[in-house]
């Protein structure tokens, strides 16, 4: 398992070096000129900014240009974004943990939603509940997350007045006061539920099939000859049993995370990496974006290391090396 | 699809049913796919006759004009679905905005299909080197975060080609990996048949024993996912074209129509704006989604309905 693991992310050096001079590639052939946040921008004399092309070593060919940048890449120096003037290590770092308490968030009420709705289905398969939850299940399955944004805010935002529509935190919260708390997490959840919809109804169906497929299996026959109860058998032996494939789903949802991180936190305008992405986009902001893509490209990579992994913990029929 | 020995036999035992029209008959009697399909080809008529139904249905068929005198109207006799901002008429837009949708939609399908099989065909037929080479080539494109480069890439191509085919391109040149593996698995099980070394062994050229012998038997699991697929690729545009990633904002089509929900103003007092492409996108996958499942079964030759 180690080998394994080990083996496996020394495989993504090369990868990641790829993306790295695809990501450089792109970054140079975007439209306007990615001079870097250094220069002056009240000075507009040609001579002025041809010596700071020089000398910040735009003039230089471009696998130069590439080898200095990922040195200063591993190093942690993500360079000076051009929006903010300051360097792009701080502005990330600034924006991760909101990112981090929606996606946990998301993966929590995921998680939970699917273990009851899930059991409670597998529980009473082809009954009038079952139907309703799969219905209800293949909508959320169909309806495109930005889709469901939007109805989100609509009812419970707007008709409602349940959950707020913008922000991570009220502006009149004091910091690290208990209210503050409070409101963050009251921003977060709308997002969070929204972001999470999705996995939620394949977790729900899966785990619901798992437990069918399961409770009709040998074990639970002996354990019903013994006399165990009905409760106990499900919660116990069956859980047991359908919660291994639950886990290596982790996974995958990193990936999928990040991509419907973009587009919820743009919605919801919640300042995460994903309206950063977005806005250094259309800011022209070369060194954020390159940093940032370097930096979801990673996770992607990260999360289908994981799953693999995983699979292999919570399976020990399969073998990795 | 595979062997014929499924074949269920008729009351008159002359003459059995073809794979194909064993699918058809269970296809027809699912009824959840039947109805999906009319809605899809309901929405794809309308989209496709927009011209001639826009001056029918609505005083103001022109899409691309702006109308001060009428704008914000309210559903009303008039406007079946209102107007938005700029006073052009709902409904009108969105039968043209399905032109736009569907057209993505369905082009990046195709493209993804394409690529894809032949990537997987060959990698699954040739093996070894090739193989290696190619399946490390789709490792490398499924690793991509999809979203992030589309966006970047978009904003590259942007205005050097058309607006619309930048998109099919792109996100079509991005999506293929998974039909790729899948393709690569199919042909890999299905290659170690001995009618393909029957093929291979009376002198038959590689190119003719993958379209001839194996693409035929592995055809069934690529059109259940190439409906998947659409589906897929009308979020996808329709996603991009709300953040302004996607369709040219002058274009319309149900992202750009739903991208108006952006504004708080719109979104919280004109819902007749937004809804209608909110509502007809999500028809349309649950539909394409349902139609996916009802092939998938149909062309299953051990499910027996």
């Amino acid at each position: 398992m180690l080998k394994y693991s080990i083996r496996r992310l020394l495989g993504m050096i090369p990868m990641l070096i790829l993306i790295s001079i695809v990501v450089f590639s792109l970054a140079k052939l975007m439209p306007g000129d990615s001079l870097s946040g250094e220069i002056d921008p009240l000075n507009t004399n040609p001579e002025y900014i041809a010596e700071m092309r020089e000398k910040l070593g735009y003039n230089d060919p471009l696998p130069v240009q590439y080898f200095n940048w990922i040195t200063g890449f591993v190093q942690g120096d993500f360079g000076k974004s051009t929006r903010f003037k300051t360097p792009v290590f701080d502005i990330i770092m600034e924006k991760v943990p909101n990112t981090l308490l929606l996606g946990i968030t998301a993966l929590v009420i995921t998680y939970i939603m699917a273990f009851i709705m899930g059991m409670y289905s597998g529980r009473r398969p082809y009954t009038l509940g079952d139907n309703a939850i799969a219905g209800f299940n293949y909508v959320m399955l169909a309806i495109p997350s930005f889709v469901a944004a939007v109805f989100a805010i609509y009812i419970f935002a707007f008709q409602l007045n349940w959950f707020p529509f913008a922000g991570s935190v009220d502006i009149l919260a004091e910091q690290g006061s208990f209210e503050y708390y409070v409101s963050r997490m009251h921003h977060v959840l709308l997002p969070a539920i929204v972001l999470g919809a999705m996995s939620t109804a394949s977790y729900t169906q899966f785990l619901r099939n798992d437990i069918i497929e399961n409770s009709r299996k040998d074990f639970v026959r002996t354990a019903r000859a013994k006399g165990t109860p009905m409760k106990k058998i499900y919660n116990v032996h069956i859980l047991r049993n359908s919660i291994i494939p639950l886990v290596t789903f982790l996974g995958f949802d990193f990936a999928a995370l990040i991509g419907g991180a973009i587009i919820t936190e743009t919605i919801f305008t919640y300042p995460g990496i994903g309206q950063l992405f977005l806005e250094s986009v259309t800011s022209r902001d070369y060194p954020t974006l390159m940093a940032l893509t370097m930096l979801l490209s990673f996770l992607t990579l990260f999360g289908n290391l994981l799953a693999d992994i995983l699979y292999g913990v919570v399976d020990p029929r399969i073998r990795l090396d | 699809m595979a062997s014929s020995t499924t074949i269920t036999q008729q009351k008159k035992p002359e003459r059995s049913m073809s794979p194909w029209q064993i699918a058809r008959r269970k296809f027809v009697r699912n009824k959840l796919a039947m109805i999906s399909s009319f809605f899809i080809l309901l929405v794809t008529l309308m989209s496709l006759s927009a011209p001639f139904l826009a001056p029918v249905l609505s005083p103001l068929p022109d899409i691309s004009k702006v109308n001060i005198s009428a704008m914000n109207i309210e559903p009303n006799g008039e406007h079946l679905l209102g107007t938005d901002k700029s006073g052009r008429d709902v409904l009108t837009r969105l039968f043209y905005g399905g032109r736009i949708s569907l057209l993505v939609g369905f082009s990046a399908t195709l493209i993804v299909i394409t690529l894809g099989t032949v990537v997987g065909a060959l990698a699954g037929f040739f093996g070894g080197f090739i193989d290696s080479i190619l399946m490390r080539f789709t490792d490398f494109v499924l690793n991509f975060p999809f979203l992030v480069f589309v966006i970047v890439l978009n904003t590259i191509l942007y205005g050097i080609v058309d607006g619309l085919w930048v998109l099919i391109m792109v996100i079509g040149a991005l999506s293929w990996g998974g039909v790729a593996r899948l393709v690569r698995s199919k042909v890999l099980a299905e290659k170690e048949n001995e009618y393909i070394l029957a093929a291979l062994s009376i002198g038959c050229s590689p190119f003719k024993v993958i379209t001839k012998h194996l693409l035929p038997n592995v055809i069934s699991t690529i059109i259940v996912q190439g409906t998947l697929i659409f589906a897929t690729m009308i979020v996808i545009e329709s996603a991009l074209s709300y953040l302004g990633f996607g369709v040219p904002q002058a274009t319309p089509s149900w992202g750009n129509m739903l991208s108006s929900a952006n504004e708080p103003d719109v979104l919280q007092g004109k819902p007749w704006i937004w809804m209608p492409p909110a509502i007809i996108i999500t028809l349309t996958i649950l539909s394409i989604n349902f139609i996916g499942e009802g092939l998938k079964d149909a062309l299953n030759p051990k499910s027996l309905r």
